[in-house]
């Protein structure tokens, strides 16, 4: 998380990133104003021994294991309007898992309105512009717009382990409606080689020079992601 | 088109400034524009009465099913009155911006600074409609 607010600092400054990384270990992430104390069992997931943060984005909760988690940082008109940006990037991600020989499909906006914060986890229901494949959702996104720079992340699912979440989940969990490479496609598929048709889609789609460089997180974004008040602020 | 009210004025952030029936009181929210663009609203942290901010600080934030997005105080001043009725329908934002779902009333500090905040036609051109 610090790695990425890091990127979305910066992108203050008039550059943009793209991050592809995975977890070790793996870990549950909460959304910002997610009421996780009231949703999830706390002491369960101490005795489970799973970490658990905090993002500065929005939603509901994710479980990080086998996925490819992507982060774009950029000025805010770097694609037009919020929607403009959000769909942007939905459509990149969806062409990319179209390079992998599926039909990624963007959800539509749900008749019944958008689940509430206090709704479970965040692949129990795909929100409208979230990319599916054969109506479950593949990909689960959030953003955040600070002053004039956007971050969105999210998860590409390698597998579908969410799951866990459901069993952190304190009364009734709603069934995840999750999809994943390795389920649509019918055969394992490594971090390797999804992150590779993203960077490639991004490359030639998205213009500017690349440069491929490591982030080193500021240490004070990693001290305050990391302290428990935030993750369990409400 | 967004509905934009001709007798509000406007930041490039999208928020509004409604006058109220009090003397130097403003009422502040996003507009419709904003509340569209961002999609079903779910939560919004506000700031208590008595909370002072200074021109375009940030007084709050916005999540919506897009994007966590701040909230920029238009003109400096106090917050005198919360819209408590958000904490349990912050839904009431994309059903009426400028009536039920507005956010803060604010006792201006500078009413100079009004006259710096955009017009309903500046606001239409800045987001091209």
């Amino acid at each position: 998380m610090a790695a990425d607010y890091t990127l979305l600092l910066a992108a203050h400054d008039g550059n943009a990133w793209l991050r592809l990384y995975s977890w070790n270990p793996a870990c549950l992430s909460f959304g910002r104003n997610e009421p996780a104390l009231q949703r999830y069992d706390r002491e369960r997931i101490a005795r489970l021994g799973l970490d658990a943060v905090r993002r500065p984005t929005g939603g509901r909760a994710v479980w990080h294991s086998a996925e490819v988690t992507y982060a774009v940082a950029a000025p805010a008109d770097t694609f037009g309007s919020l929607s403009e940006t959000y769909a942007a990037v939905h459509r990149l991600l969806a062409n990319a898992v179209s390079r992998l020989g599926l039909a990624a499909g963007i959800a539509a906006r749900p008749t019944a309105g958008h689940a509430g914060l206090g709704a479970g986890a965040c692949f129990a229901s795909p929100a409208g512009g979230e990319v599916v494949v054969d109506a479950r959702k593949l990909i689960g996104s959030a953003q955040v717009r600070k002053a004039h720079a956007f971050l969105q992340h999210g998860s590409i699912l390698l597998q579908d382990e969410q799951d866990v979440v459901s069993s952190i989940t304190r009364g009734a969990a709603a069934a995840p409606l999750a999809t994943s490479l390795s389920r649509a496609l019918g055969r394992s598929i490594s971090f390797e080689e999804v992150a590779d048709v993203v960077a490639e889609e991004a490359r030639s789609e998205w213009e500017g020079s690349w440069n491929e460089s490591v982030c080193e997180p500021d240490p004070n974004l990693i001290s305050r992601f990391a302290d428990p008040a935030w993750t369990w602020k409400r | 088109m967004s509905d934009i009210p001709a007798t509000l004025h406007y930041t490039e952030e999208h928020e509004y400034v409604k006058p109220t029936d009090e003397t130097n009181v403003v009422q502040v929210g996003i507009t419709d524009y904003a509340q569209g663009e961002l999609g079903d609203v779910v939560y919004v942290d506000l700031p208590k009465p008595g909370t002072k901010f200074g021109r375009m600080e940030v007084f709050g934030t916005i999540e919506a099913v897009k994007a966590v997005s701040e909230l920029f105080c238009p003109v400096s001043g106090e917050v005198v009155e919360v819209n408590e009725l958000l904490d349990q329908d912050p839904a009431a934002i994309n059903r009426d911006p400028y009536g039920d779902g507005w956010m803060i009333k604010l006792k201006v500090r500078n009413s100079g600074e009004l006259d710096q905040l955009l017009t309903a036609t500046d606001y239409a051109g800045h987001i091209g409609e």
